[in-house]
């Protein structure tokens, strides 16, 4: 990654906690809200390969991290192991299609949130399991599938798909 | 070879990075190092804290506008304020009733301790529920106005929670709904009862449900809960915090199977009150 790179990502994963913080945290549904801080991995895993979205997902889990009051680290955890599932499910996919990113946002959602559910009942919250990750899925998924354009668009603008035989996803049907 | 290398660098890379998390996550769980990343959160809080008054100054009317309501931000503002009154006064009188209940039994009760006469931080909750995983709100007020974790935060005619983080200028409150288990309210129920129950959080937006009142307990629908008061109690004494709505017993069951309501209506905060009460 080049500086640019880094610079890009860095702006790209604030806009988008902004955006999280200010607007999508207001719009619930049975107590549950979109969560824009998820895709950001899963775009990058879907630009750029497992590598780098591993790298990414577990910076911008660090930095949602800092704004929820749960523990401190489970996001960075969720985020690199999304970001790279994302590049290793996603690789070698013809990137042509427009539903493609639709389809692993939905799918990077609802694993991410269910692996934070987990993490949290396995550090001594059971209620997040029982009470909370049905509502979040409910609400969440849909609203991945709208989001995930924008925010793969943005990611791919930060991180530009490397060069073919590079191991990259050359093409990504973002750009 | 090179090709071999390649194939390894995402592994080594994914698993220096899982490792990186959980050594995080192992040195918050168990508080080693619970200061500095307490420090860095509220740093990281009070920075971007202009960010969100800004966006939440340009939505508020926004939202109001697509939310149906044709007059101008100012009069919904004031609007939610009037209602915040009203809460405060259903509060108020909830509790004096409550009192004058506990005034019989105040003879029998050496622990009990009078909510009215706290002094209050007006607030405003400017971020509903940042986790899809924990029922919590964010105050515009923090350190520099009074506010310290632990203290009470009540709002429109009940308990909405407490302050479970403080940042110079903004801080957190995690509500009596709450799945978890930071959120069990002691509570008192029935005119002047000595009997004591816990509520425990459902999840945002569900009832709550009591625990610990025994089989037989006369309990009545519409009666209201308040806050137990007892030594050591996370919150003073009558300050009213939900109203039972069911309740059932089996013959074979070891205590009532209550559910109740919050009075605050928890989904629609604007305004509340910390209270500055004393944190042990």
């Amino acid at each position: 990654m080049t500086t640019a790179d880094v610079a890009r990502s860095t702006i790209v994963m604030f806009v988008v906690l902004a955006v999280q913080n200010t607007l999508l945290d207001g719009v619930r549904v049975a107590g549950a809200h979109p969560d824009a801080m998820l895709l950001l991995p899963m775009a990058a895993g879907y630009v750029s390969g497992p590598d780098r979205g591993a790298g990414f997902g577990f910076a911008a889990g660090l930095l949602a991290d800092l704004f929820l009051p749960t523990t401190f680290g489970l996001s960075a955890l969720v985020g690199c192991l999304v970001g790279y599932g994302t590049g290793l499910a996603t690789r070698g996919l013809v990137r042509s299609s427009w539903w493609l990113p639709l389809i692993a946002a939905a799918g990077a959602t609802a694993v991410g949130l269910s692996m934070y559910a987990i993490l949290g009942a396995v550090l001594g919250e059971p209620g997040v399991l029982r009470t909370d990750l049905v509502p979040a899925l409910v609400v969440a998924t849909p609203a991945a599938v709208v989001l995930a354009t924008p925010v793969v668009r943005m990611v791919a603008w930060a991180m530009p798909p490397v060069a073919s035989g590079r191991g990259a996803n050359v093409g990504a049907g973002s750009r | 070879m090179a090709r071999t290398r390649r194939a390894r660098r995402p592994r080594l890379t994914i698993g220096l990075l899982v490792l990186a998390s959980i050594t995080i996550i192992t040195l918050d769980y168990r508080g080693d190092a619970h200061g500095a990343i307490a420090s860095l959160k509220d740093s990281a809080s009070d920075a971007f804290s202009p960010v969100q008054h800004g966006v939440d100054d340009v939505t508020r009317p926004i939202g109001g506008f697509i939310a149906g309501a044709f007059n101008g931000g100012e009069l919904e503002q004031e609007n939610e304020k009037l209602r915040n009154e009203i809460g405060r006064l259903q509060r108020q009188t909830l509790s004096e009733q409550a009192s004058q209940n506990a005034l019989k039994a105040l003879d029998a009760l050496n622990h009990l301790t009078w909510t009215p006469g706290i002094p209050t931080v007006a607030a405003q909750v400017i971020d509903l529920n940042p986790s899809n995983f924990a029922a919590t709100v964010e105050l515009d007020v923090g350190t520099a106005n009074g506010v310290a974790p632990g203290m009470p935060v009540v709002g429109g005619a009940g308990l909405v929670g407490h302050v479970s983080s403080a940042s110079s200028s903004t801080c957190d409150v995690l509500l009596i709904t709450d799945a978890g288990p930071d959120s069990p309210v002691g509570v008192r129920f029935g005119p002047g009862s000595t009997d004591v129950a816990l509520t425990q959080g459902e999840g945002i937006g569900k009832p709550l449900t009591v625990t610990d009142i025994p089989p037989g307990t006369s309990l009545h629908k519409g009666e209201i809960l308040t806050t137990s008061g007892l030594q050591d109690a996370a919150y003073p004494a009558l300050i009213p915090v939900a109203e039972i709505t069911g309740f059932s017993s089996t013959p074979s069951a070891t205590e009532e199977s209550v559910t109740a309501v919050p009075l605050a209506d928890l989904s629609q905060l604007e305004y509340v009150d910390v209270l500055q009460w004393p944190v042990s």
